[in-house]
């Protein structure tokens, strides 16, 4: 009996495997220049690789509505393809959506579709990757966002037109002239909703807007699968993220305008390695696709005593909220590599997910004068080996269901 | 917490809901680009739905533990209400001298809802003890505020030297947390920029030595400015030495700025036969309580009994500030007190263009050495 359980759980382990084995190897093509969404080069040449993307619930934000439609989120599957010329790479991802939710200019409580390709700046040093989504303290993330947008986003502060500034009945145009005024602002408008970041942590994200991010995205919707495809293509190398050794740490971002979703409400995949050709290394490869093979029994007990009082996830709910990230998709989102690292050095990577004027009763890490932050977490590295290993095995198993 | 923090006092007894405010505050600052709707200063008429429709049961602020509640986003059409605009070009286009002129002047769409959209109906059974007043309301910029607490891209920030609550619309990228986070809904998405605005206090008036358009512009002479630590302003009168002047739901916990002076007399009720009811008033102490908490008890108290020592003595100092003689009073703005802020953050001040409401405590008569109105 026992040896028929052993064997059920290798193939459960080795199914999970291979489909979130996070390895995207890119094709070699002439040239991205003209690649869009839908392209017949990304039908005919592409080799999708199957990712999961988790709910991001390390914190709750403050959104009713949104909180009572994603309180039983689940993970989707996405596809996830890398394409380069030699010069640029360009990530493109398919996920479904059964709803097209777009931008649409006069809205105050809906949100648009959307998706962001996160490149680690550095994954050089793979079991140093930077948090997941959002980088942390001295390991930045470039962040390329796109939203589906319905139709022209006239952003005056962007462009600084002031002269279109001037609502339609301000200005002295009449009749014919104002038709021609109210063209004029519409093709200003007419852009698409693409912007790029670094980031070294939350409420570190910085838009890049000088014009030294070199990018391009593109999005579109297939109705008839239900699908929104994704696409992002950037140089190589640039002052923002650099391969290691022909590879990529890239994580994707996928945003639900039906469930209210943008910022933090949102599903994200764990590191995925994009091997570029030539790329031969296994380190990263390894990292983003470690299963720890430790007793998830002892490790949910050994949680559940060491854990359980500050954190939360499904399961285990009796912290007061707000002591500590919540849990719940640790298993989806970070790697093994990660986990270990947050149990023996809290230090290391401190989550400033939260606001601490939101919750000051909870303070998860205090700020020194530097603005260096210190976790409110001790080490846990007076544990054994095995123990530690135990429990990142558990850890690695919690993740919301993958939606069918 | 900020340095100092400049705070608005409004006597509710007097104002009468004419909106010049609500004027003064639109054509300035919010009239165009994706801020149609807004209204960064509103006029409500109390009791009533308000603007955005029943905001006070959107959630957010602070629970008593301190921690900050999820709120609700309100909806453009349904909440705020479209600005609707009428078909002036038609109208000019139409043949009015033909047989069958069509109907002139119509709005350009059907009005859901907007701001002050139950003016006057108040509550009550007419004429027996029907009441309402009017509750101009802006951002009050909270010692706590709660779209602050709720930004998860640390885009909103308390001015140091004011406590002026703002939004850097670098950093702002149109989450929307905030508005959930301000229980009084004082904060607004632009859906053109897709970023979050909201009431500057008129910061930039105030640096040049003008009170914000609001207060200046107010013809019930309701509203008085200035800065709390500054024992001569007769906010600090209103708000600290008679404490007559009490925040609007302290009970959010997000420790607002603007002070109200609650309505103190109202008319007494009529019986069946239509005879008074003596010492009977009007407006329910419940909803006084429910909108300025416990205080209001004291400060009505405090109101009739200067008002009694007044009609005794004639002398009262509260009677004097709250019958606002002259905008040289109401407003006392600190100049020189940004001249120094701006000098040590190596900026270029703001020259003065109005010395008559400059007197704060930082700012010495001398230092104003000259008076100029642009022409
Ligand atoms: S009133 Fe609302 S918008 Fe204004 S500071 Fe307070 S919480 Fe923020
Ligand atoms: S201008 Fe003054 S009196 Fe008129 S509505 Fe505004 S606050 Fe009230």
């Amino acid at each position: 009996m026992k040896r028929v359980v052993t064997i059920a759980a290798a193939l459960s382990l080795a199914a999970s495997f291979s489909i979130a084995g996070n390895v995207v190897t890119a094709v070699k093509v002439k040239s991205l220049k003209h690649l869009k969404c839908g392209s017949k080069l990304i039908r005919k040449y592409a080799k999708f690789q199957k990712v999961v993307v988790y709910p991001q619930t390390t914190v709750h934000l403050n959104d009713k509505k949104a909180n009572e439609l994603n309180k039983d989120a689940k993970a989707k599957v996405v596809e996830v393809a890398a394409f380069t010329d030699g010069k640029n790479v360009a990530i493109v991802t398919r996920w479904p959506d059964k709803t097209k939710d777009v931008y649409k200019g006069y809205k105050s409580d809906i949100y648009p579709d959307g998706f962001a390709v996160q490149f680690a700046s550095d994954a050089s040093k793979p079991e140093k990757l930077p948090y997941i989504g959002m980088g942390s303290d001295g390991r930045p993330v470039a962040i390329y966002l796109r939203k589906a947008y319905g139709q022209g986003v006239y952003e005056p502060n962007g462009n600084g037109d002031v002269a279109h500034q001037v609502n339609e009945h301000n200005t002295n145009n009449f009749g014919k002239n104002l038709k021609k005024f109210k063209k004029e602002v519409k093709k200003l408008g007419v852009r698409p909703y693409q912007k790029a970041f670094v980031s070294e942590g939350f409420r570190s994200m910085t838009e890049i807007k000088d014009d030294s991010a070199n990018y391009r995205t593109d999005m579109h919707y297939v109705k008839k699968y239900h699908k929104w495809g994704g696409m992002v293509v950037r140089p190589i190398k640039d002052a923002y993220a650099k391969p290691a050794k022909n590879e990529f740490a890239v994580a994707i971002a996928v945003w639900d305008g039906k469930e209210l979703q943008r910022d933090g409400l949102k599903r994200l995949s764990s590191w995925i390695a994009v091997k570029l050709p030539g790329a031969k290394n296994k380190a990263l490869e390894k990292v983003v696709s470690e299963r720890v093979g430790g007793d998830v029994k002892k490790g949910k007990e050994l949680a559940m005593t060491n854990c359980a009082s500050c954190h939360r996830w499904k399961g285990a709910e009796m912290a007061p909220m707000y002591m500590a990230p919540d849990l719940s998709n640790i298993g989806g989102q970070a790697t093994a590599a990660y986990i270990k690292e947050s149990i023996v050095d809290p230090n290391a990577v401190v989550v400033p997910g939260y606001n601490r004027n939101s919750h000051p009763n909870f303070a998860w890490y205090t700020v020194d004068d530097k603005g260096h932050r210190t976790s409110a977490m001790p080490p846990f590295n007076y544990l054994k080996p095995q123990e530690i290993n135990d429990l990142v095995a558990y850890m690695q198993t919690l993740k919301a269901e993958v939606e069918k | 917490m900020s340095k100092r923090q400049l705070a608005m006092v409004m006597d509710l007894n007097k104002c009468i809901g004419c909106q010049t405010c609500t004027v003064a505050c639109k054509t300035q600052w919010t009239n165009r680009n994706g801020r149609e709707y807004m209204y960064w200063n509103n006029v409500e008429t109390y009791p009533g739905d308000g603007y955005p429709k029943k905001w006070m049961e959107l959630g957010g602020g602070f629970d008593a533990a301190g921690d900050l509640q999820p709120g609700i986003i309100p909806n453009i059409e349904a909440d705020y209400g479209v600005p609707w605009d009428y078909n002036y070009e038609s109208l000019a286009e139409q043949n009015l001298l033909s047989d069958k002129p069509e109907p002139g002047f119509r709005p350009d769409q059907s009005p859901t809802w907007g701001p002050n959209w139950d003016e006057d109906q108040g509550d009550g059974n007419f004429p027996m003890d029907n009441y309402f007043f009017y509750l101009p309301r802006i951002c009050n910029h909270c010692s706590n505020p709660g779209c602050l607490s709720a930004c998860p891209r640390d885009a909103i920030f308390k001015r140091e030297e004011d406590g002026v609550v703002l939004v850097d619309l670098d950093r702002c990228q149109g989450y929307r947390y905030c508005i959930a986070g301000c229980p009084y809904k004082k904060i607004y998405f632009n859906p053109k920029i897709s970023k979050s605005e909201k009431c500057i206090l008129c910061f930039p008036r105030i640096e040049q030595g003008l009170p914000p358009a609001c207060a200046q512009s107010c013809v019930g002479r309701i509203r008085f400015v200035g800065f709390l630590d500054d024992e001569e302003s007769q906010v600090y009168k209103l708000v600290h030495k008679y404490k007559v002047a009490l925040p609007l739901r302290p009970d959010y916990g997000t420790q607002p700025n603007v002070y109200y002076v609650p309505p103190v007399d109202t008319p007494p009720k009529f019986d069946e036969n239509g005879k008074i009811i003596e010492g009977s008033d009007r407006i329910p102490m419940e909803e006084l309580e429910k909108l300025f908490g416990p205080a209001v008890h004291d400060a009505i108290k405090t109101i009739k009994a200067e008002r009694e020592k007044r009609k005794k003595t004639g002398e009262s100092e509260l009677m004097d500030i709250l019958i606002a003689y002259q905008h040289q009073d109401m407003f006392r703005l600190d100049h020189n007190y940004y001249v120094e802020v701006a000098k040590k953050k190596g900026m270029k001040p703001l020259p003065l263009v109005d010395e008559r409401y400059v007197a704060g405590k930082h700012t010495k008569p001398s230092s104003i050495s000259h008076f100029k109105v642009h022409a």
